[in-house]
């Protein structure tokens, strides 16, 4: 087992010398750390207007900002990172076999196995220097108090599995192809379909099945002194205000309660569900995750076909955010297991095909 | 006693075959390559050398046929044969921002060679091969011949028991040749098993104690290559005295049709190495100064070219067997003539 591993060490520190070791590389840090910093900068600033110690939002510690920087700086390191794997992992097996230097790892006594597992850490521990580009922001934001410790580590771990997830991908998709920048292509479509397909879906699906919504109404009427029929408005002020007679409305709502499934394979639902919400004194989200979440779990509500509104009694305000989410059903669980899969069977498919002594071989492959 | 060590040790090839799609890359190769001596696979652009060499080095499935490598199939026992081959592909490809140094190292770890081992191994081999002065540069500055020797020294680092080299000369000074050939020899003489595929037959000729001559993906049969090398062969004679040679061999009994002027020497078709020795025998017998009498071409490449031509004249007396009965031939000769072939055949 220790052979096993010392293997896929020589082929980790092979591939980072190789790789991603350069000054393009640390010049795209550069940049990023530069990107983050002006985000941070942004946010400060922002919830500076607000009034500290003042009601409501004040009061757990969502005015002094540190919740909303941190999960910025968060979302900012998913967004960079799975846009960066794909260029750093596309190329790890189709590329060494362009470059000639595939076969002569494979002759050794490195398995095929070895070479994929080293492969995809170098390309995860690569997307992984972003997040520790961004860690003195992350300090940050937490320095700026009022974000929980499960928040933050829930966070992290979640953001470090997807960027393990598109490296994954990444190294399992240059395997399955032969030519180095189709499958960049491939990996950075996976990762916009993941990203913003699942949106489009989302919100196309919605839009399309739509259901019929008959709904009664009781408004508030002027009772006319004269004798005549009611009427809204203008409102007569010497008249004695009545409730008028139930009326029907027909109207139609888009109903994304049916897809709200899709949104759970969405890598930043997915992060933004999964991370433990906390509320202010409104019982209202402190940070963007909360926020998404919310948005994401409301959907999951069908909503009312035969709402009966009457405004002349004190009608019930709706379920607040933290009612939300608390009755609605978590996705993230099954948005991991789906990315799981899908990174383990494109590395599967990649071993099959890297394997040697090769069987059949798909026209136009050389080996060496 | 070598009946077990060549079971035991070396290349032992037979009946392979390998397909890409429907197209037949290597068809039928046999042969034997025995540890202690460094065997030559010769063979035309797309015969199918760089196949063999890719299923000899395990990366390739054969589609049939049995390969042994110091006793082990490849298919079964592939880390046994991985750590037995030295491979050195065709193809120049370098790990390009790594040093030449580090690539050694890394590949012995490779080989899983502990730290200290693979730096050792390393530094031999940078001396070895003779880049010392470059050892610390990426190997993307190295020139082609330096890539090619860095690429030898890669195929050594695990002291393989089998070495195979697949045109391991391109590229190399003369040299560096010379020092190629000197280094085949040392391994073969280690108890190695040395292939080399290469085009420069008449090197080739310097180093190897055996050929496999491989054509359209079929090896050669023995009786095939033996007769290709008992085939009349062009010896080259060089004298001050050309016109008074040319009259020493006509009048000696050498057809006037035989003899080439090539530049400053004749060209003469001998049929045997006896012929060679009595022709110089009386050519220096009639006085004449004679200052070179040497094979225009070396045995190996005298025998690719004769088993090539006698290839394409197979295909060409085949051709008209088949159109026979339209040509002028009496078409009761036929019958007798493919008995007296069945005959022949039997």
């Amino acid at each position: 087992m220790s052979a096993f591993w010392g293997g896929v060490a020589v082929i980790l520190s092979l591939e980072l010398r190789q790789r991603v070791r350069g000054i393009a590389w640390y010049v795209l840090l550069g940049v990023f750390v530069f990107l983050v910093a002006i985000v941070t900068v942004l946010l400060k600033l922002a919830f500076s207007f607000y009034p500290t110690g003042g009601e409501g939002v004040g009061d757990s510690g969502g005015a002094s900002g540190g919740g909303a920087i941190f999960s910025a700086v968060i979302y900012f390191v998913l967004l960079l990172g799975t846009l960066v794997a794909p260029a750093l992992s596309g190329t790890a097996i189709n590329g060494d076999r362009d470059s000639g230097t595939l076969a002569t790892t494979q002759v050794t006594l490195i398995t095929t196995g070895q070479l994929l597992l080293g492969k995809f850490l170098a390309a995860w521990l690569a997307a992984l220097a972003f997040l520790a580009a961004a860690l003195p922001f992350l300090i940050y934001a937490a320095i700026q108090g009022g974000i929980d410790w499960a928040t933050m580590i829930v966070s992290a771990l979640v953001l470090i599995f997807e960027l393990g997830i598109v490296a994954a991908i990444g190294v399992g998709l240059s395997g399955i192809l032969n030519r180095p920048l189709f499958s960049i292509v491939v990996s950075y479509l996976v990762v916009a379909a993941l990203s913003v397909g699942t949106l489009i879906a989302f919100g196309l699906g919605g839009v399309v099945v739509q259901s019929q919504v008959v709904g009664t109404e009781r408004t508030f009427v002027n009772e006319p002194t004269d004798g005549s029929a009611g009427s809204e408005l203008p409102v007569n002020p010497d008249a004695p205000m009545a409730c008028g007679p139930p009326t029907v409305v027909e109207s139609t709502v888009p109903r994304f309660d049916h897809f709200w499934g899709i949104l759970v394979a969405n890598p930043y639902v997915l992060l933004a569900d999964a991370v433990p919400t906390q509320f202010d004194t409104n019982s209202y989200p402190v940070d963007l995750f909360g926020v998404i979440k919310m948005g994401v779990r409301s959907v999951q509500i069908a909503p009312d076909l035969h709402p009966v509104n009457d405004y002349c009694k004190d009608f019930a305000a709706g379920p607040n955010a933290k009612q939300i989410i608390n009755s609605t059903a978590p996705g993230w669980a099954v948005g991991m297991a789906l990315h799981l899969l899908l990174a383990l069977g494109s590395l599967f498919w990649a071993y099959r095909r890297t394997r040697t002594p090769s069987g059949k071989l798909p026209t136009g492959t050389r080996i060496a | 006693m070598s009946d077990t060590q060549s079971f035991s040790g070396g290349i032992v090839v037979s009946g392979v075959r390998r397909a890409f799609g429907t197209v037949y890359a290597v068809r039928d190769v046999s042969f034997t390559a025995e540890p202690g001596t460094v065997t030559a696979l010769i063979g035309p652009n797309g015969s199918g050398k760089t196949t063999l060499m890719l299923m000899l080095a395990s990366l390739l499935r054969p589609d049939a046929g049995r390969i042994r490598i110091a006793g082990h199939d490849p298919l079964t026992a592939t880390s046994a044969v991985r750590q037995a081959v030295g491979w050195m592909p065709d193809v120049l490809g370098s790990w390009a921002s790594l040093s030449v140094r580090s690539t050694l190292e890394t590949t012995g770890r490779l080989y899983r060679m502990d730290r200290m081992t693979a730096a050792a191994r390393a530094a031999e081999l940078i001396a070895l091969v003779g880049l010392t002065e470059l050892a610390d540069q990426p190997t993307r500055v190295l020139s082609r011949g330096q890539k090619q020797r860095l690429s030898l020294a890669r195929a050594l680092v695990h002291d393989p028991e089998v070495l195979l080299l697949d045109e391991p000369a391109s590229g190399l000074d003369p040299v560096a040749r010379i020092e190629l050939r000197r280094l085949v020899r040392r391994v073969a003489a280690e108890g190695k098993t040395v292939l080399v595929s290469s085009h420069v037959l008449a090197e080739l000729d310097e180093m190897a104690d055996a050929a496999v001559y491989i054509e359209h993906g079929v090896t050669a049969s023995t009786d095939r290559v033996a007769g290709a090398k008992r085939s009349a062969r062009a010896w080259r004679i060089r004298s001050s005295d050309l016109l008074g040679l040319e009259h020493a061999l006509l009048s000696i009994g050498v057809a006037q049709a035989e003899i080439t002027r090539d530049r400053a020497e004749l060209l003469v078709a001998v049929g045997s190495e006896t012929a060679a020795a009595e022709l110089l025998r009386r050519i220096v017998a009639s006085g004449l100064p004679i200052s070179v009498f040497a094979p225009a071409v070396g045995d190996l490449e005298h025998t690719f070219l004769d088993l090539s031509r006698s290839a394409a004249a197979v295909s060409v007396t085949r051709a008209p067997i088949t159109t026979m009965p339209t040509t002028s031939m009496p078409i009761t000769s036929t019958p007798t003539d493919s008995i007296s072939i069945d005959g022949d055949g039997r």
